[in-house]
């Protein structure tokens, strides 16, 4: 006879059964795959580890890709979590519309989305002409070919990914504990820094690394929007593979890129608690 | 190209191609597929020359776009080739030969290549229209006659004030910079460490007034067309489709860097004989001159070219009048010092 607690465990083995094989097909057996590519370079087998991390270009261009992307997280979490409460102070129709409003760019390409940003941000294009025409700016703004350029199309191909773990999260907050909060005499300032922030804390720290690891894969925006510094791995990667067809070396770009990831998030885990972050309670 | 899907087309290709080891059973009951850049080099591949090919051979052709040689490559490692005639730069010609992705042109069954310039007829592939990497300014930061004229020009910022941009990696630059450093094209290759070095310094003395490095080729006629650069390098389809709708730019051939694309066949293809007769029939008088009318690339072979009227003559790499002013990139060199270089190239751009 099995146990409650055995049988229990029998049946979340069984239905995670799919998602593991699916899992092993298509995501361990390719990386496997990749990993023995990455040292099959008739020099030696660490060899093309060795080439990248003894170049000035590689190690500049990982930790560009990393300030970059840290900086995308900051802006997209101070974007998104006054947003998200916005979201949950709506109602019926309001409601619809806002949330619509976030979700409604990612079913556009978002290499459609940066030729959008380039129109709206050249010398002469619309934001230049307001912000000249009103008297803001005495000349057009640079926008472009910059980081500024980079920073606004990476956000906004990425908010929604920050808004929506922080909303979810913000849902589940009791808001009589705020009442409570309230009624023992706490300022409103007060009651948002000892109650509210610290409840959402899981969310923002969900949407922080959903944003952070997929801006460590940005290619296209960079590429458009930002001038020569912008450079990003992915950008590098895809040169080896496709121009150089030099795929042990992409390859081992590729898991010196899987590493730092790895190691960055360990050492955030000591600060913020991944796992609760990553439920979202 | 630019393309996030390309790479994890790649990857997934090669991936699969690893794991399963084993060639497709598809190859041969599959229709002859011939794959190239899309956009309006494909329509006018798809008119000239597969249309005709498959009434003249009595064969379907299936035309498909991306072109990718990371691609080929992984068909060909994984003995599943799905694409029997490829246009593809002139880089991938060598790439192909020396990574063995490609078969030999059979020049027994290509022998329309003997009116060709030798330039255009190479061991793994062969050229079969020209397009070319030119100079263009907007015609509001430079009137009329007052543009520059060669690379020493858009090196001239005295003279011709204004943001430039330039393509994002050492191809073609490397040219250019050795033009405006009165370098002349019959000393300009082999390339050596010293005229690298030579050619990346040119390069970081206009650094500073370089704002765009473009990656796509659809960005300059944009950012010309816009004001946002008063010059830049230009890939001459692009502009010329611009240029079909009025867009405020114009441009020199003088100092010109020529180019073409080539058709090769990918190694292991089961309609190997029927890809050398189409790339042969893509090649003969009668499919280059079809090429005249397109406005985008033109023919490669100069008998079709010197066909063009006046008005198309203006647009035609090969017509003798454009050609005189022009240079012709080493394909071969170009993939080699971009390899031997790319450290620093990237280093002068990261500087």
């Amino acid at each position: 006879m099995l146990t409650a607690a055995a049988s229990r465990r029998l049946v979340t083995g069984a239905l995670l059964v799919p998602t593991v094989a699916f899992l092993a097909v298509a995501f361990v057996v390719p990386v496997g795959i990749l990993l023995k590519l990455s040292l099959t370079e008739p020099a030696g087998p660490l060899s093309t580890y060795a080439d990248i991390l003894g170049s000035w270009v590689y190690t500049r261009v990982f930790r560009n890709t990393i300030v970059l992307g840290l900086m995308v997280t900051a802006i997209a979490v101070l974007l998104g979590y006054p947003t998200a409460y916005m979201l949950t102070r709506l109602k019926g129709f309001a409601l619809t519309l806002a949330v619509y409003g976030v979700l409604f760019p990612l079913w556009i390409s978002v290499l459609i989305r940066t030729f959008a940003w380039i129109l709206l941000l050249e010398k002469h294009g619309p934001v230049n002409r307001m912000l000249v025409g009103t008297g803001i700016l005495d000349a057009p703004a640079a926008f472009l070919f910059s980081n500024t350029g980079v920073l606004i199309g990476m956000v906004h191909v990425l908010l929604p990914y920050a808004i929506l773990p922080i909303y979810a999260n913000m849902l589940r907050i009791d808001s009589r504990l705020m009442l409570a909060s309230d009624g023992l005499g706490a300022s409103p300032w007060r009651t948002f820094r000892r109650v509210y922030l610290p409840l959402s804390m899981p969310g923002v720290g969900t949407g922080a690394v959903f944003v952070f690891l997929l801006s460590l894969g940005f290619f296209i925006t960079p590429a458009l929007l930002g001038g020569a510094n912008n450079m990003t791995v992915a950008m590098l990667i895809e040169n080896l593979v496709n121009d150089r067809l030099a795929w042990p070396l992409a390859a081992a770009a590729s898991f010196l890129l899987l590493a730092a990831v790895l190691a960055l998030l360990a050492v955030t885990a000591r600060f913020v608690k991944l796992d609760t972050a990553l439920e979202a309670r | 190209m630019l393309s996030r899907r390309h790479f994890v087309g790649v990857a997934g290709a090669a991936a699969s191609a690893a794991w399963l080891g084993v060639p497709s059973a598809r190859a041969q009951t599959r229709p002859f597929t011939f794959t190239s850049w899309g956009g309006a080099l494909s329509a006018m591949e798809k008119e000239a020359f597969m249309d005709p090919a498959e009434k003249l051979f009595n064969v379907k052709i299936v035309n498909t776009s991306p072109t990718n040689q990371a691609k080929i490559k992984a068909m060909v490692e994984a003995k599943a080739v799905e694409w029997d005639l490829v246009t593809v730069g002139g880089r991938s010609i060598f790439a192909g030969r020396d990574q063995d992705f490609l078969e030999p042109i059979d020049y027994n069954i290509v022998t329309n290549a003997k009116a060709l310039d030798k330039r255009w007829v190479q061991s793994h592939g062969v050229y079969n229209s020209i397009g070319a990497t030119m100079i263009a300014w907007n015609t509001k930061a430079f009137p009329e006659g007052k543009g520059p004229q060669s690379w020493k020009d858009f090196w001239n910022v005295k003279d011709f004030p204004g943001a430039r941009g330039l393509y994002k990696l050492f191809y073609y630059n490397y040219e250019a910079a050795m033009l405006a450093a009165g370098v002349k094209e019959s000393e300009m290759y082999p390339v050596t460490p010293e005229k690298a070095k030579q050619a990346i310094a040119k390069v970081a003395e206009l650094k500073p007034h370089v704002k765009v490095w473009w990656s796509a080729g659809a960005q300059p006629p944009q950012l010309l067309s816009s004001g946002e650069l008063a010059m830049c390098s230009v890939w001459s389809g692009r502009l010329f489709d611009a240029l079909k709708e009025k867009a405020p730019v114009a441009f020199t051939w003088k100092d010109g860097i020529a180019w073409g694309n080539a058709v090769v066949v990918p190694k292991g293809t089961p309609h190997k004989e029927l890809a050398m007769k189409i790339a042969n029939y893509s090649i003969s008088e009668e499919a280059q001159t079809r090429l005249l009318g397109s406005g985008v690339y033109g023919p490669v072979l100069e008998s079709a070219a010197k066909k063009a009227t006046p008005e198309q003559a203006k647009q035609q790499v090969m017509h003798p009048d454009n050609l005189k002013l022009m240079m012709v990139l080493n394909e071969e060199q170009a993939g080699q010092y971009m390899t031997k270089y790319e450290e620093d190239w990237n280093k002068m751009l990261l500087g």
